[in-house]
């Protein structure tokens, strides 16, 4: 009895092996198809990562007119240049400021009045609180980004005020993160992105494949061939997860390499991969069936993948949504996935992890054993 | 339990009904192992739906199919390992040759010694191991397709229409490879539009029309019981006869060489075709009176008339 399992089991694994051998020759003879695989997500990590690196720890740019020129100002200008957030331009002060900045497409002058240095000594001489030496800031309300700017260079001068005052600040913030270590948007970001990308590629594979094979009659013609369903959706799930692995792997070998990300690899990931294949996989075989015809299926996969892929936080998180797009987002498979890779690669969360992982491997079961009752592999097409 | 079944196939008051239609019409018949067995019958008639439920592939709407003794539909995963399938348009995997394509069936076959560079070398295909199936040219494809059918020694092959759509010299090349299978005593049941083709390759022939079998024997005994009218040849560039003879009554058509062909039902009808020309003062350049062909039994017992397609117009189609 015993050796018939196994008699069978290596049956099974015999089959599934050929079909593995097949998949993977047809995908590296089409070098297009390989390219796009390995690179798309690639392309996305280096896109994102670049804009939002400079998000992280942005330099400014700041243009200065100093029209007093005195020792004073130019310590006020030294201060901030110490202040390392910025890159300094000075303006000439025979110029027309607001000329200047749009000619020069400036949307940030800090003006140093002519009167500071006389006004600052008036002010520590008299030790009047009530009024303030002021410096003018020139602006672009309509330029993106630019309060960011000003309130960057409000904290620096407040900074400066401070020290200059001579007395120790009040209260100190002192930032607590609720993840263990602080973690950078890249950072954030690649998961999602290994889980998005492992999600179209299973989904379109299967979709694709199957509805081609169908069609062309291949598919019927393995009917008459000792494989069973089963076997075809394993060899299916196997295929694309060996796919996975290598695109996951180049994803995150770009991301060590070019942004230095600082994410945790454990056996989380292979567990939310897998999950991620089976689950879509499952899925295209499903909608492979129901469409019937090519187009269709992949319309189908197409109106099932755009959501998923805004929605799940893919790009950002969830908790920037609407309260009712949040609610939404937690009937998505995929944000399973991205919660679960996140919990376990940012914030080595193993709890939050696995409660993600049950979620998950729940849909991917259900899909997998509905995949299995109504794939065909039969010449019945209507 | 199969040792006792004489017979590689059974089938009996086998139905398939698709939304009203009867695609197969409560046939019965039966396949002796080592025997040949042609489908012959004209689009949409009903052999593929017949052979799919036959080979595992379609399910029965009612009737009883017996493959080596074993029920289709209980047993399929029984049957497979024993048959081979061309179906009909073959296909397979674009990117993967021909030596590994056959590699793959024979996997999945598993665990049995196929011979594959013997069968390579059955179909022809020995300077076509390397090349990939999609840059195969549709015969070759076809030969392709014959050669993964065997991968697992069947002891029945079904064919889908072998032939159709190749060039006569990639036919002949085809009917070589099935006349060796069935010298090696294999079973083979095969459809086909080609009466030639049966004749030459097959035992018995059933001719299937509208679901149903409406004649079956061996290809000789098939002209025999059926041939039971002459065909007339007119050679004529008098345009006026086609019109006399069919005022006569009868029902000419032209075939592939422009001649005139009817269709007689009495010898005398012979001698009254002819003084009726004659007395109509038209002229003829040639005559030849004979028995059908086997293609002309077929169209007469698929379509009754030869109206609808002389040999010469479906050939072209
Ligand atoms: N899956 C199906 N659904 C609906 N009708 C079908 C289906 N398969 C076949 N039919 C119909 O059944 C009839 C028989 O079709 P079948 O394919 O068996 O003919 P055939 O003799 O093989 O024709 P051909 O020589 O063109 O291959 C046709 O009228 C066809 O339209
Ligand atoms: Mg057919």
């Amino acid at each position: 009895m015993n050796l018939h399992i196994m008699n069978g089991a290596i049956i099974r694994a015999n089959i599934i092996w050929a079909n593995i051998i097949v998949s993977i020759k047809s995908f590296y003879r089409e070098k297009t198809v390989v390219f796009f695989r390995l690179a798309f997500p690639v392309i996305l990590i280096l896109v994102f990562g670049t804009i939002f690196m400079e998000r992280d720890n942005e330099i400014f740019e700041l243009s200065i007119q100093d029209l007093n020129r005195t020792p004073s100002s130019e310590k006020l200008v030294e201060a901030i240049r110490l202040s390392k957030r910025f890159k300094m331009t000075p303006v000439p002060p025979a110029a027309d400021a607001k000329q200047y900045a749009k000619a020069n497409k400036r949307n940030l002058i800090v003006i140093i009045p002519k009167d500071f240095e006389m006004s600052l000594m008036q002010k520590m001489g008299s030790n009047d609180f009530d009024t303030a030496v002021s410096l003018t800031q020139l602006y672009d309300p309509g330029s993106f980004g630019v309060t960011t700017k000003i309130g960057v260079l409000d904290m620096v001068l407040a900074g400066i005020n401070q020290e200059m005052s001579g007395k120790p600040p009040l209260i100190v913030p002192e930032p607590v993160s609720v993840l263990k270590k602080k973690y950078r948007f890249i950072e954030f970001f690649v998961p999602g992105v290994i889980a998005m990308a492992v999600m179209t590629a299973s989904l379109f594979g299967a979709v694709n494949v199957n509805a081609e094979l169908l069609q062309k009659g291949v598919i019927r013609k393995l009917c008459t061939t000792p494989i069973t369903r089963m076997d075809w959706i394993l060899s299916n799930v196997f295929y694309q997860f060996i796919l996975a692995v290598l695109s996951t792997a180049v994803m995150l070998l770009v991301s060590y390499i070019v942004f230095n990300v600082n994410l945790e690899i454990n056996a989380w990931l292979v567990v939310f991969v897998a999950l991620d294949v089976f689950s879509f996989v499952g899925l295209g075989m499903i909608l492979t069936r129901v469409a019937k015809e090519a187009e269709s299926a992949s319309a189908a996969a197409d109106a099932l993948m755009f959501p998923m892929m805004f929605l799940s936080g893919t790009f950002f998180p969830v908790e920037m949504m609407p309260e009712f797009l949040q609610k939404f987002a937690r009937v998505l498979p995929l944000y399973y996935v991205n919660e679960g890779l996140r919990a376990a690669m940012v914030a080595a969360d193993h709890m939050a992890a696995l409660k993600c992982a049950l979620f998950i491997g729940a849909f991917a079961a259900v899909v997998f054993v509905l995949g299995t009752m109504i794939t065909t592999l039969g010449g019945e097409t209507a | 339990m199969t040792l006792n079944s004489e017979y590689a196939i059974e089938v009996h008051n086998l139905t398939k009904r698709y939304k009203g239609l009867s695609a197969v019409d409560n046939i019965s018949f039966t396949v002796k192992r080592g025997e040949v067995f042609a489908l012959l019958g004209p689009n949409g008639a009903g052999k593929t739906t017949t052979v799919e439920i036959i080979d595992t592939i379609r399910k029965p709407t009612s009737g009883k199919v017996t493959l080596l003794g074993m029920d289709v539909t209980r047993k399929k995963y029984n049957i497979i390992p024993r048959i081979g399938v061309l179906p009909q348009g073959f296909s397979s995997f674009d990117r993967i040759t021909v030596k590994e394509t056959l590699q793959y069936y024979s996997r999945l076959f598993c665990c049995r010694k196929t011979d594959i560079d013997g069968l390579i070398a059955i179909v022809n295909l020995k300077d076509k191991v390397k090349v990939q199936y999609k840059n195969l040219s549709g015969g070759l494809k076809q030969r392709l397709g014959i050669a993964v059918a065997l991968v697992n020694d069947p002891e029945i092959v079904f064919l889908d229409e072998p032939t159709t759509g190749l060039d006569p010299r990639a036919r002949r090349a085809v009917w070589d490879v099935l006349l060796g299978l069935k010298k090696k005593g294999k079973t083979l049941f095969l459809t086909t539009h080609y009466m030639e083709e049966a004749e030459l390759l097959a035992d018995t022939v059933a001719i299937v029309k509208r679901g149903k079998i409406t004649a079956m024997g061996s290809p000789g005994e098939l002209i025999e019981s059926n041939a039971d009218y002459l065909v007339v040849m007119l050679k004529s560039v008098d345009e006026n006869v086609f019109d006399m003879v069919r005022k006569m009554g009868f029902a000419p058509v032209y075939d592939s060489h422009g001649d005139i062909r009817v269709r007689l039902d009495r010898t005398d009808d012979v001698r009254r075709l002819l003084n009726a020309i004659e007395a109509g003062g038209a002229s003829f350049t040639g005559l030849d009176v004979r028995k059908p062909n086997l293609e002309e039994v077929f169209l007469k017992l698929t379509d009754e008339t030869l109206v609808e397609g002389s040999a010469g117009i479906k050939e072209a189609q």
